[in-house]
């Protein structure tokens, strides 16, 4: 219980997976004690004796089943078993009865139908349940209209309404989130896929740092690799009785440096094995730009220097940037100037030694991506003008 | 052990969450008045067929109309707008809730009490902490008092009040399944907000580390003087052409001096440009201001990166010591590597601490990329590693050994 209300706490950290495992976890809980409450409210409805213990029983099962796809990490199938379990639910407190708090289980399998934020799981079964609760209150909503009642069909219609309403502002609501969450993962991947091109550069500086000063790269190094081996050693302890185990893996960890690392994942004479664990590891090498890499350089921004925040500390675009024509004109002339003149690209040989030809300047300059950084207008002077451009910046 | 992300996060982060944020809430209070606008013109509707009081009619029509003056005139006041909108989602929220059990106390039927839903449904439409706790109260509580003092609405034919009781339990499991469905949605909302905000300062941070390391190698920085002399070639070839006198050349010089001197010297000298201008062209200089550096960097990087549909909820996208599917050894394997790393010395950052190394694993957003009972473990045996590595590795590794 811990755990989970510590997950809770935490859940902006966990990846997509570890949170729908979190949902799934948590719908279970309710789901276990809305199937307890199941038992003393058999009392109320007219189910023969069969189906009052059947249908706690089935439930029971399928909350089993549920649990076990979340231990196996079958989160997904496990939340359409919770969904399906909380819709059987429903359909045992509404099926026979006439109270009020069958009609608020509609409410309720909407709700966890919703904490999910699957679109295409609250299309179907939230489509699915919203009609099964029209249908049911038209057939048998005249036994919960209360006596108070002026007009049994405007009572009707307010429990029809308000259930639909309830769903359709539930709609609304996830597709501006799906809208506004879309857009800024798609941001986000972009910028993760342009950060990664920094550090490809980065990476490579160092390695040619590395070469120019005949300094042999680390993972190369026997007590680097020592050292990894017996901490790797050592944690391991924690988890199985031969420890040692690891270090083979470690050791082929080390080797697949000098190896072509898809070249082995594809050998199919190798065993699944040593292929499963070259793919894994693929992902923390040393010898190229990989996650290991990128997380290394992430971490060491923490520690650099950098100035407070301003207006324009994320803008790139030299229209938003300045309002002086003569100013965007300079910033235009500015950066033909720095990607005429300053090493940029990798050249044929994967060495940082590359500028960008006027004729790559120009491309880059007419292509729709470039208008993150400035207008038609500017590329039309800068079209106009290409002559002067090449012969002086 | 308790984590405090907050201890290592950029500091320019929240400023900016503020401003993705307001974009956000712009949209989503006219959604709110939209969805208003039309329970109002369901709820009049339903007031003249039942034929109400017409006193009852103008009171909860009135009370519409107060909240939508309120939300215009909080939208349309544009000095310090992401606090009026947050005001006015407050008085949205209570104002929701204020409507609804007006209109139960009037009419005292079952249906009507779900009208609480609905207005809980609406102000879910935010997606923030406040506005969900006072959300969340008001139905419990509305919902409570309703059910104990009010029973008359629940009085239904065959119904006895031991099943009546049983509402309050429903209500009790409903409110507290959305809270945490709610507060799940919005630490998720946190999690979109973080990682875009993070990105946007980790990419300015990365092109450092980038031109720092080329330094280092190359021992080379950027010549801004070459900068402005061929601009102000370009200048002059350019007025030439378009047949007026030389507009740039005194900006250009400003540029220069924006490096010798100070900003009162700096006024003083170019007294035609106002503050803001000078401001501007502050942008432009090359020698302390990096922005036209980091603009060419990125504009040099930027061509050709595509991002799939398939991608954009990708798991494989976020880097992390804890792939769903690796193995328990990859997992250490991984972890124990980054932690020798950044135990040495390397051209972007020196070797750190044990002390501080286990204080940032601890207290940033490192402790949820590794695996949780690797990073215990390390937590409470990181002796044994400094131990280790200081055994084996210590200044045994130099990136400049041959130097």
């Amino acid at each position: 219980m811990k755990k989970i209300i510590s997950r809770i706490t935490n859940s902006e950290f966990l990846t997509f997976s570890e949170v729908l495992k979190l949902k799934v976890a948590i719908v279970t809980l309710f789901l276990l004690v809305l199937t307890l409450l199941s038992i003393p409210l058999s009392s109320f409805n007219e189910f023969t004796i069969d189906i009052n213990v059947f249908i706690p029983m089935a439930l029971g099962l399928l909350l089993l089943l549920t649990i076990l796809l979340l231990v196996v990490n079958l989160n997904r199938s496990a939340m359409h078993f919770s969904i399906i379990t909380i819709i059987v639910l429903t359909l045992y407190y509404t099926y026979e009865s006439n109270h009020f708090y069958g009609y608020m289980m509609f409410f309720v399998t909407l709700t966890i139908i919703i904490f999910y934020q699957d679109i295409a799981t609250y299309l179907l079964y939230g489509v699915s349940i919203t009609a099964y609760g029209v249908y049911n209150i038209f057939e048998k909503g005249v036994s919960i209209v209360g006596l108070n009642s002026i007009n049994t069909d405007v009572s009707l219609y307010t429990y029809t309404g308000i259930l639909i309403g309830f769903y359709l502002v539930f709609l609304v609501q996830f597709l501006i989130s799906d809208n506004i969450y879309e857009k800024m993962n798609n941001e986000w991947v972009r910028m993760n896929k342009v950060l990664e091109k920094y550090q490809e550069f980065s990476f490579k500086h160092l390695a040619e740092m590395l070469e120019e000063n005949s300094v042999q790269p680390i993972y190369k190094d026997q007590k680097f690799q020592q050292t990894v081996s017996e901490i790797c050693v050592f944690i391991n302890e924690f988890f199985e009785k031969d420890a040692d185990n690891i270090a083979e893996v470690v050791e082929y960890y080390f080797f697949l440096h000098d190896q072509e690392v898809d070249h082995v994942i594809e050998n199919k004479e190798l065993s699944i094995t040593a292929r499963r664990y070259a793919s894994q590891l693929s992902k923390y090498l040393l010898n190229q730009r990989t996650e290991m890499v990128s997380m290394l350089f992430d971490f060491s921004t923490m520690f650099k220097e950098s100035t407070e925040y301003t207006e324009n500390r994320y803008v790139y675009n030299i229209d938003k940037l300045f309002s002086n024509r003569i100013d965007k004109l300079l910033a235009l002339a500015m950066i033909y100037k720095y990607l005429k003149t300053e090493i940029t690209q990798f050249d044929k040989w994967g060495n940082v030694k590359r500028i960008l030809t006027h004729e790559e300047i120009t491309e880059m300059f007419v292509s729709k991506e470039f208008r993150e950084f400035i207008t038609y207008e500017q590329v039309n002077f800068y079209l106009d003008n290409e002559q002067l451009f090449r012969e002086f910046l | 052990m308790r984590v405090d992300t907050s201890k290592f996060q950029y500091k320019q982060l929240e400023t900016y969450k503020e401003i993705l944020e307001l974009h956000h809430i712009k949209i989503k209070t006219l959604i709110v008045n939209i969805i208003n606008l039309v329970f109002a013109f369901v709820v009049g509707y339903f007031l003249v067929v039942m034929k109400v009081e017409r006193i009852m009619f103008v009171g909860i029509i009135f009370m519409f109309v107060v909240l939508f003056i309120v939300n215009i005139a909080l939208y349309s006041y544009n000095n310090d707008l992401y606090n009026n909108l947050k005001f006015s989602m407050y008085i949205n929220t209570i104002g929701e809730y204020i409507i609804a059990i007006t209109l139960i106390i009037i009419f005292q039927t079952p249906s009507m009490f779900t009208l609480l839903f609905l207005a809980y449904a609406i102000t879910a439409i935010y997606q923030d902490y406040k506005a969900m706790i006072t959300s969340n109260l008001a139905l419990f509580v509305s919902g409570v008092l309703l059910v104990v003092g009010f029973d008359s609405i629940f009085s239904i034919p065959g119904s006895t009040s031991t099943q009546n009781n049983f509402i309050i339990v429903f209500l009790i499991l409903f409110v507290l399944l959305l809270t945490l469905s709610s507060y799940i949605l919005i630490k998720r909302k946190t999690f979109f907000y973080n990682h875009l905000a993070q990105i946007k300062e980790s990419e300015i941070r990365n092109m450092d580390v980038l031109i720092e390391i080329e330094q280092k190698r190359t021992k080379k920085t950027l010549d801004s003087e070459e900068y402005y002399k061929s601009l102000e070639l370009f200048s002059r070839e350019l007025s030439k052409k378009i047949g007026i006198e030389n507009i740039f050349s005194r900006k250009i010089q400003l540029l220069r001096d924006l490096k010798k001197y100070n900003s009162a010297e700096i006024i003083e000298k170019y007294s035609e440009y106002t503050q803001d201008e000078i401001n501007e062209l502050k942008i432009l200089e090359l020698s302390i201001n990096q922005k036209i550096r980091n603009l060419g960097i990125k504009a040099s990087k930027t061509q050709g990166i595509n991002v799939t549909r398939k991608e954009i909820f990708s798991e494989s996208q976020f880097k992390s010591f804890k792939h769903l599917n690796d193995k328990n050894y990859v997992k250490i394997i991984s972890f124990v590597v980054f932690y020798c790393l950044i135990k040495i010395d390397k051209p972007y950052l020196k070797e750190l601490e044990e002390s501080n190394i286990k204080d940032i694993l601890l207290n940033s957003e490192y402790f949820y990329r590794i695996d949780r009972d690797i990073i215990e473990i390390y937590l409470e045996n990181n002796e044994v590693f400094d131990t280790i590595v200081n055994d084996l590795l210590k200044d045994r590794w130099t990136y400049e050994k041959n130097n």
